[in-house]
């Protein structure tokens, strides 16, 4: 701009003060739908991460292909108010530094709206905080880790995908506690934030364990190179009658077969869900020479909880529709069904349906105040809802204990599958009320 | 102390070309030109030595350089340089700088022996002096000088800082790389942690920054008696990678903790950077089974490079300060180890019981008490107030072994607290105001954002074994993002580009601008919201 010489002083300083009050008056209105990254109005990006190979893989590196494989199914069904959802997903193989690096790719080359069921605790925790500081969305994550959940003022935008290891552990307690009271209780647990959730959860339910007796540790990541030999053996001197699992898939298809082999034969076997799906415990034991009868053999009996119906439940409606889904639109090099599948579905169809219930004015901010404010309503094929709210993150709020029968299908313990609910806390284990809602004729959600 | 010699002679080397008659204390500067370039010579007030090279295709800016803390006296195998070292910024691994390539762009630049009498030590307010000094005597003969740069590496770094702050008349642009950008206290806590934490597990000899604040000889010689047994110790790791069981302290001798354990708990305690010249923390092999165990190596190998000006540099601020500024009688080292650090390096800190183990040893371990006044010296040391309004460009290795890039973090942070504060004043000013005059007065309160922190990045993984397992330990290692003033010269050409920009245009360049030039500092991290690991203090 030019101030034209003729201008008297009067003049110039009411024009100019006209001018300042003009562009204060411009900086006061709403701004324009900021768009964010990942969003465009035929496009929504995704991100996750995930160990897609290396030792931790197994059984996890199937839930990104389910997951892709329902939006696909979303996408032919002309997306998400008319947005197609792209999932782009990071191998980190379990390796910490990994997770770092591909989570900056996902940021700034692939320029993600949000992260979703990323998988592994001891992964996720390495990024969590810069992806709640840079106020990406990273939601339904797949880990039970509560202190990912339980103070959003520490990870405002991080919410869970699977309930926390505490209350999982504390129903878990519960019914062992109930039914196997008069026996040696013992547990096996990986050193980590996984094992150390869990442990909290038995005592909060009134199992202890005295380290070294007991109660046998591991340290993540070594129950493939170095084995559990000395731990199956420390419990089997215990005389420890049930012993508990709280360890990924592959340990517990370690500990397993280490107890076979050095004569170590529990009463009972209870394992944490994260690490019981049986079809990838069958396959690491059939890797190992086990054959799958046996391994099934192995496995009937063993005790595990779940917040959803169990995989091989062909009279829910959620898996006949998912096992659909993954037939017809799963690409990935295996999409045989078991509870990882289910898993990567539900999330799928959670995140679908919070997109939808955010509206087409899809941004950052408006998806965390959505799942805060109405995550709690959102119903999938869980048996029991998000704990979403503004005071935690928590996901599902309940579980029920099952056992594998002979086919390694989970069933209810008793006559009737009762889900039982708590928190993260101390709080009372409780059945629970809640009625799942239906699932649409079409399979898919429009939001709470 | 190799690192130490081998990088003060490397800088040596680069300017080896540029031999000048000195003058005498104060005189006008000596001045001959060759091949196009105008180099003059000659000494400050105080005796210490500058250069100025001016160009042909002069275009109006000088970049005034700060070399980073030099040791004062002579040590076995090390001479306290003399004259000038470095006119621009020296790479300390591969032995090149870019004075070259600056002159060329028709930039102009000077530099100075941050020195006094022959003697470096920690001398920022020395140092600020000899800066005016320098920019008055290079302004003086070169009218056509418009513009300023004063920019500056590592212990450098606080000279440019209070200079700009004392100078803005004199400053155009800031530049800091591998900066102290913060108090040097902070991360020294940092590093007398460090040495602490060798005494309680490895050697109770070790005094460490408890022996530091003798003056003189003789104080640097206890410093390198300090230096002696900490080397001793990265000798033996260096061959057994520190598999043997802890001989300290006696509750845990047979425990089954590898030494290396504690190594890497040391590391983390400290915030030292998980990845080093030759260890990326994610590569694994047969003789290196865990990412956790590379991350271990790597912190032992940023020890081994670090050590040496560590100490010394501890020793000189000890001598500034009046003696033994580290206390750690209140230091919670259970509250130090991260959470993600904690479960990400689980397996090389030996699990759980390991980790809990180890730190009820540093609680229970004896404390050092500092001294009063050598504590308070050291917060009010190089006292900056992040209100330089000039645009300023920091530049860092994400993986730096000296510096941590937490400096530069917590420079950012700094800066921007200010600025916030300043906003609060603007719009609670522009929403009071009333009137024309009042709403004009308001906007000139309208704060500029003025800083941007470049990192260096190291690639993904780079690590290399031997056909058995064992890590390689020799040869170039990463390319970029490790090491500490060792920027490949297309990294350091993005950044003075830019400063040059900003210098003449009063403000940051543009994003476009900004993403062009890293582009082609290859290496460099395009995020602008990257944050390394932040200071532990």
């Amino acid at each position: 701009m030019k101030f034209h010489p003729s201008l008297s002083k009067a003049r110039l300083l009411a024009l100019v003060a006209g001018l300042a009050v003009g562009a204060l008056a411009l900086s006061s209105l709403p701004a324009s739908a900021a768009s964010d990254p990942g969003v465009t109005d035929t496009e929504i990006v995704l991100g996750m991460q995930l160990p897609q190979s290396g030792p931790a893989s197994p059984g996890y590196n199937k839930v990104d292909d389910a997951m892709r494989a329902y939006f696909d199914y979303v996408n032919s069904k002309g997306g998400v108010n008319g947005r197609m959802i792209r999932l782009e997903v990071k191998d980190d193989a379990y390796k910490a530094g990994l997770t770092v690096s591909t989570a900056s790719s996902l940021i700034n080359k692939e320029k993600v709206f949000a992260f979703v069921g990323s998988i592994g605790t001891q992964t996720h925790i390495s990024v969590i905080k810069d992806i709640n500081r840079r106020g990406i969305p990273d939601i339904f994550v797949n880990s039970g880790y509560s202190g990912f959940y339980t103070d959003p003022k520490k990870y405002p935008n991080t919410f869970g995908g699977l309930g926390t290891y505490v209350v999982e552990a504390k129903i878990l307690g519960k019914y062992l506690k109930e039914t196997y009271g008069d026996k040696k209780i013992g547990i096996l647990y990986q050193t980590d934030d996984f094992g150390r959730n869990a442990v909290a959860g038995f005592a909060t339910a009134g199992l202890k364990f005295t380290p070294k007796e007991t109660a046998a540790t591991f340290i993540a990541g070594t129950q493939g190179s170095l084995g559990l030999v000395s731990q199956m053996s420390q419990l089997k001197a215990a005389g420890v009658e049930v012993v508990i699992i709280a360890a990924v898939s592959s340990a517990s298809a370690v500990a397993i077969s280490t107890a076979a082999k050095i004569g170590y034969a529990p009463k009972k076997w209870a394992i944490i869900s994260v690490g019981a799906d049986a079809t990838t415990i069958q396959g690491l034991l059939y890797a190992g020479g086990v054959p799958f009868a046996t391994s099934a053999a192995m496995l009937t009996g063993v005790i595990s909880a779940s917040h959803a119906p169990a995989a091989g439940d062909s009279s829910d409606e959620f898996v006949t529709a998912f096992k659909k889904i993954n037939d017809d639109f799963n690409k990935g090099p295996s999409k045989t069904w078991d509870n990882n599948v289910l898993q990567g579905m539900n999330s799928a169809y959670l995140t679908t349906e919070a997109l939808f219930g955010v509206g087409k004015n899809l941004t950052r901010k408006a998806l965390v105040s959505y799942l805060e404010t109405k995550g709690s309503s959102l119903s999938s094929a869980a048996l029991a809802p998000l704990g979403y709210s503004k005071a935690t993150h928590e996901a599902y709020t309940g579980f029920w204990v099952g056992a594998y029968d002979a086919s390694t299908v989970l069933k209810p313990v008793g006559t009737d599958r009762v889900v039982y609910t708590t928190d993260s806390g101390t709080g009372p284990v409780t059945v629970s009320t809640y009625k799942r809602p239906a699932m649409p004729v079409d399979a898919l959600p429009k939001g709470a | 102390m190799r690192k130490v010699v081998a990088m003060v002679g490397a800088a040596a080397l680069i300017v080896s070309g540029t031999i000048l008659a000195i003058p005498s204390a104060s005189a006008a500067p000596v001045c001959g030109t060759k091949a196009g370039i105008e180099t003059c010579g000659g000494v400050l007030s105080n005796g210490a030595a500058y250069v100025i090279k001016i160009p042909s295709n002069f275009k109006g800016t000088i970049f005034y350089w700060n070399h980073g803390f030099r040791p004062s006296f002579p040590y076995p195998g090390y001479t306290p340089p003399k004259g000038i070292e470095e006119i621009t910024m020296g790479n300390n691994i591969t032995k090149t700088d870019v004075t070259a390539q600056m002159l060329n762009l028709g930039y102009g630049v000077a530099a100075y022996d941050r020195s006094t009498g022959g003697l470096h030590g920690w001398n920022t307010a020395e140092s600020v002096s000899m800066l005016k000094e320098l920019v008055d005597t290079t302004k003086a003969k070169y009218p056509s000088a418009t513009k300023s740069v004063i920019y500056g590496a590592s212990g450098g770094a606080p000279v440019v800082n209070m200079f700009a702050e004392k100078y803005p008349e004199l400053t155009d642009a800031v530049g800091l790389a591998t900066p102290v950008a913060t108090n040097i206290g902070r991360q020294l806590q940092s590093g007398c942690d460090l040495f602490f934490i060798m005494s309680v597990f490895f050697d109770p000899t070790i005094k460490g920054c408890d022996a530091f604040g003798q003056k003189g000889v003789a104080g640097h010689m206890v410093a390198l008696g300090e230096l002696a047994k900490v080397g001793a110790l990265l000798t033996a790791w260096s061959k057994n990678f520190g598999a043997p069981g802890l001989e300290y302290p006696a509750a845990l001798k047979g425990s089954g903790i590898p030494q290396r354990s504690a190594l890497l708990l040391m590391g983390l305690l400290a915030g030292m950077p998980a990845k080093s010249q030759h260890m990326d923390g994610i590569s694994t092999s047969a003789a290196v089974p865990e990412q956790s165990i590379n991350a271990t190596l790597a912190i032992l190998e940023n020890t081994l490079d670090a050590s040496a000006t560590g100490i010394l540099a501890g020793q000189a601020v000890a001598e500034v300060v009046g003696g033994k500024f580290y206390d750690n009688t209140k230091t919670d080292y259970t509250a130090l180890l991260d959470d993600a650090d904690s479960g990400r390096y689980n397996l090389g800190l030996s699990g759980d019981e390991a980790i809990t183990a180890m730190l009820t040893m540093l609680k229970m371990a004896p404390r050092i008490t500092g001294e009063a006044t050598a504590m308070a010296g050291i917060k009010a040391l190089d006292k900056v107030n992040y209100t330089s309004t000039k645009p300023t460009i920091l530049i860092h290795n994400e993986a730096d072994r000296l510096v941590w890039p937490g400096q530069s973090v917590a420079y950012v942070d700094a800066k921007r607290a200010v600025f916030d504060a300043q906003q609060s004043k603007y719009e609670d000013a522009v929403a009071s105001a009333k009137t024309g005059a009042q709403i004009l007065a308001a906007k000139k309160l309208k704060p500029t954002w003025n800083t941007l922190a470049l990192y260096a990045m190291t690639p993904e993984t780079y690590t290399k074994f031997t056909d058995t397992g064992l890590p390689v330990l020799s040869g170039v290692g990463a390319t970029s993002g490790v090491g500490h003033q060792s920027f490949p010269s297309a990294q350091v050409l993005a950044w003075v580009k830019l400063l040059y920009y900003s210098a003449n245009s009063g403000h940051l360049p543009s994003d476009a601008l900004i993403a062009k030039n890293i582009a082609a500092g290859v290496g460099l991290n395009p995020d602008l919201e990257f944050r390394p690991t932040e200071l532990k203090y």
